[in-house]
């Protein structure tokens, strides 16, 4: 992430150059987002219902690794990481029922 | 190298100009400071690579409980059925993906009081989740083998 020599305020958080951290953190981002697609294709194929939307949330997941953290906002909470928390959360109890059904359950019979 | 957020900085008066932000104290005010402190109870703000790399091992593991709830789904769903034993794939399954759901909650936890402990300048709390999926993964290995081991034995 080259910035502009005059751009940053040498003073603000958000503009200091943190070395290539915040490009390494972005591709772990990216890395995160290739996971939700790979999960949600991996179900899509029996059960679409529940696949479709864990394969959109990759979208979802490469967007949130642009929006500034807490690098940026501080503090001790980070409501894109909670979203993950809580979508791998829902993702495996959506697993937890699907393991007991039978191959398209929800939608093919 | 948490030497820039050491205790010291914490007691240094308001308006000193080393990061006097004012957005961090939402949400945050259920925590009191440590006492010795007059500036806002949420520590200082740690350098942003430190920040960047607690949420970096977060996602790490986010991927790797992702990867074990749909090994757990995989297993239950695409694994033939053993023979002489209809529900063992379940018993593989069904662990794993709990396992996931598991290291997930943890290691949001676990980024939170890592990046707690960065804005204080004090030591890094010591992970759990290695533990915690070491002991689980042997665990359902061992199941697994005794489960070959039944199937092999009621299967002609």
């Amino acid at each position: 992430m080259n910035r502009p020599a005059g751009e940053p305020p040498a003073d603000d958080i958000e503009y200091a150059d943190p070395g290539l951290a915040r490009e390494r953190t972005e591709l772990a981002w990216t890395r995160t987002a290739i996971s939700f697609a790979a999960v949600g294709a991996a179900i899509l194929k029996y059960h679409p219902v529940v696949g479709l939307p864990v394969l959109a949330l990759s979208a979802v997941v490469w967007w949130l690794g642009r929006l500034p953290g807490a690098a940026v906002a501080g503090g001790t909470r980070d409501r894109r990481l909670l979203l993950i928390t809580l979508t791998i959360t829902a993702i495996s109890a959506a697993a937890l029922v699907l393991s007991f059904l039978g191959h398209g359950s929800l939608l093919l019979r | 190298m948490t030497d820039q957020t050491s205790g010291e900085d914490r007691g240094a008066p308001p308006g000193t100009g080393d990061g006097a932000r004012t957005g961090d104290r939402t949400g945050t005010g259920d925590r009191t400071g440590t006492g010795d402190g007059t500036g806002t109870d949420d520590g200082t703000e740690p350098d942003a690579r430190y920040t960047f790399a607690n949420e970096r091992t977060f996602l790490a593991w986010s991927r790797t409980s992702l990867a074990l709830v749909v090994g757990g789904l995989a297993i239950a769903q695409l694994l033939p059925p053993f023979p002489g034993v209809p529900w063992g794939r379940h018993v593989i399954g069904t662990p794993l993906i709990l396992l996931g759901c598991v290291i997930s909650v943890t290691s949001y936890a676990e980024w939170k009081a890592s990046q707690r402990a960065l804005r204080h300048g004090k030591p890094l709390p010591r992970s759990r989740v290695p533990q915690i999926l070491a002991i689980a993964i042997a665990a359902i290995g061992l199941v697994a083998a005794a489960l070959a081991l039944v199937s092999a034995v009621r299967s002609p």
